[in-house]
């Protein structure tokens, strides 16, 4: 509806400009009014719940990436390698993380627009239409291996897979129901802090802490150079930067709201994302690496074979719990890895994409995402599904999406006629670069090494 | 858009929204397009490089499927 008498105050927008408003503005202005709020006082209570305000993305992103294949890939570190130089390495790839996740903030709190929007309009539709088609396969082939993860979890504790399923979709679609972004980040927050249950499992395996304390210092013992350990490096760098993080945190910055002066709580939620799913994954490392002391082998263990492995030596409480991480770790990156690709969809089509979007106004939006959800749990449920494929074709799919991802990231991030003042500066280009550089190329190694895993037979492996 | 049904205190909605929201991020602001970025050399030639990328990857790609296929 078009309101046209004088507007109190403006933020830029004429007197007698016709505006229309709708519920999705209405339903952010709420949230940033709590924000203007708890700005507007001084002191450690209203910092804390500015901050408290502000987290959300950065968090969500970091604690979904630690998602059912991640975890699985940190666990066979452990039981492969022990402790030693993946332990600073999974830290070191946090950091990579850090500084590509962080140009998304900036870029969506200062053009509010997503990623795969920014794409289409800068640099046309063939890259518009190429981003969100390749995100959707990626994350739709991502999304069978999350479900294939919550039903290995849940078949622990002798859930049948449909079961299993039907929960999982239930906890996804009673986030969206709320229709406010607000109230779903709170509800998935909520299930993203259940990753750090790995921690407690890590405590109960008694590290010696004074070797866990000399390899993140030393890097050492060093695992040795042949094909596993460079599969098992690039499989760690692919858990940690992957596509769909950077069309997810970019949109759900705008769908949160954020402005320019939020960009320092954007970073501190992005760090602080991160510094949580760094616990968890060297927690995961330090869980499994007794598996290695044991001289078992790691190769081919789902997720309840490595809680199955794990109950000798932590008994079932502990293996339950190292379970119960694998489902939550399904489901966070199910619910997130379906709401990017609704983002996407929305932004290159230019059809209405909120989680404030109520039901009927968001029909798109909420059916992508909910179709997305549905397919690849029944996908699951198929008998022998050849999960090997699917599990190459994500990877595959992962290596052709993220040189283009990194490359418009930058690339839009320096474009001066969008991002003004907000431009990296030149030292931050550099490390940027360094990074894109190095994700590009681990990428690509992955994807050679999946499509002809002889072609590093060379390097003296196995 | 806002109904009456959906939002009955229209005006306090209205002066909420302009208060608290930057023009552009309002929903209307959004719907118009951002102006396509004109590329110079060097960018041009990393787009070319992106395409030469993703036909090499495709055709890798569709090998990988029909081998495994068969």
């Amino acid at each position: 509806m078009s309101v046209g008498s004088q507007p109190p105050q403006t933020n830029g927008i004429a007197g007698d400009e016709v505006v229309v408003i709708t519920h999705e503005d209405v339903d952010r202005a709420h949230d940033r009014v709590r924000v203007s709020e708890a700005r507007a006082h001084r002191g450690f209570f209203h910092g804390a719940r500015l901050l408290w305000l502000l987290v959300g993305p950065g968090i969500l992103v970091m604690l979904g990436e630690n998602d059912g294949p991640s975890m699985l890939a940190y666990a066979a570190t452990g039981a492969k390698f022990g402790i030693g130089f993946f332990l600073p390495f999974v830290v070191l790839t946090f950091v990579m993380a850090i500084v590509v996740q962080e140009m998304t903030v900036r870029l969506g709190a200062a053009t509010h627009r997503g990623h795969a929007e920014l794409i289409f309009d800068r640099f046309g539709p063939f890259w518009g239409w190429f981003s969100m088609i390749d995100l959707a396969i990626g994350n739709f082939l991502t999304l069978i291996t999350e479900f294939i993860a919550i039903r290995a979890g849940l078949g622990f504790f002798g859930v049948p897979p449909w079961i299993a399923v039907v929960i999982a979709l239930a906890i996804l679609y009673g986030a969206l129901m709320s229709h406010r972004y607000w109230t779903w980040e709170r509800i998935t927050l909520a299930a993203a802090a259940f990753n750090l249950v790995f921690i407690p499992v890590a405590l109960m395996t008694h590290p010696h802490w004074h070797v866990v304390g000399h390899a993140l210092i030393t890097w050492h013992p060093l695992p040795g150079f042949n094909k596993d350990v460079l599969l098992i490096v690039l499989a760690d760098i692919g858990a940690t930067v992957t596509p769909w993080m950077l069309f997810f945190q970019q949109s759900a910055t705008v769908d949160k709201g954020l402005t320019t002066k939020d960009i320092h709580f954007g970073r501190i939620d992005t760090a602080l994302g991160a510094a949580l799913a760094t616990a968890a994954a060297v927690a995961t490392i330090l869980a499994t690496a007794p598996l290695f002391a044991h001289q078992m082998t790691a190769d081919n263990f789902q997720a309840a074979e490595f809680a199955q492995a794990l109950q000798p030596i932590i008994g079932r409480f502990g293996a339950s719990l190292f379970a119960l991480g694998m489902v939550e770790a399904g489901i966070v990156a199910s619910i997130t890895i379906s709401t990017s690709s609704a983002y996407a969809f929305g932004e290159v089509t230019h059809k209405p994409h909120s989680l404030n979007l109520p039901m009927r106004q968001g029909k798109a939006f909420y059916s992508v995402l909910t179709l997305c959800a549905v397919a690849a749990a029944g996908i699951v449920l198929i008998p022998g599904l050849p999960l090997v494929y699917v599990v190459l074709l994500v990877n595959v799919v992962a290596v052709l999406a993220m040189p283009p991802a990194l490359v418009f990231l930058f690339m839009l991030v320096n474009d001066k006629e969008i991002m003004g003042d907000l431009i990296s500066p030149p030292w931050a280009n550099v490390l940027a670069s360094g990074v894109v550089f190095i994700l590009t190329a681990a990428g690509v190694l992955f994807g050679v090494s999946v499509i002809a895993p002889n072609i590093f037979a060379a390097l003296g492996g196995k | 858009m806002v109904t009456k049904e959906e939002a009955p205190n229209l005006e306090a909605d209205r002066n909420l929204v302009l208060s608290s929201l930057e023009h552009d991020q309002l929903v209307r602001a959004k719907k118009h397009h951002i102006p396509r970025r004109i590329l110079k050399g060097p960018e041009l030639a990393v787009l070319w490089t992106l395409r030469v990328y993703l036909l090499f990857m495709m055709a890798v790609v569709i090998y990988q499927v029909w081998t495994a296929a068969h």
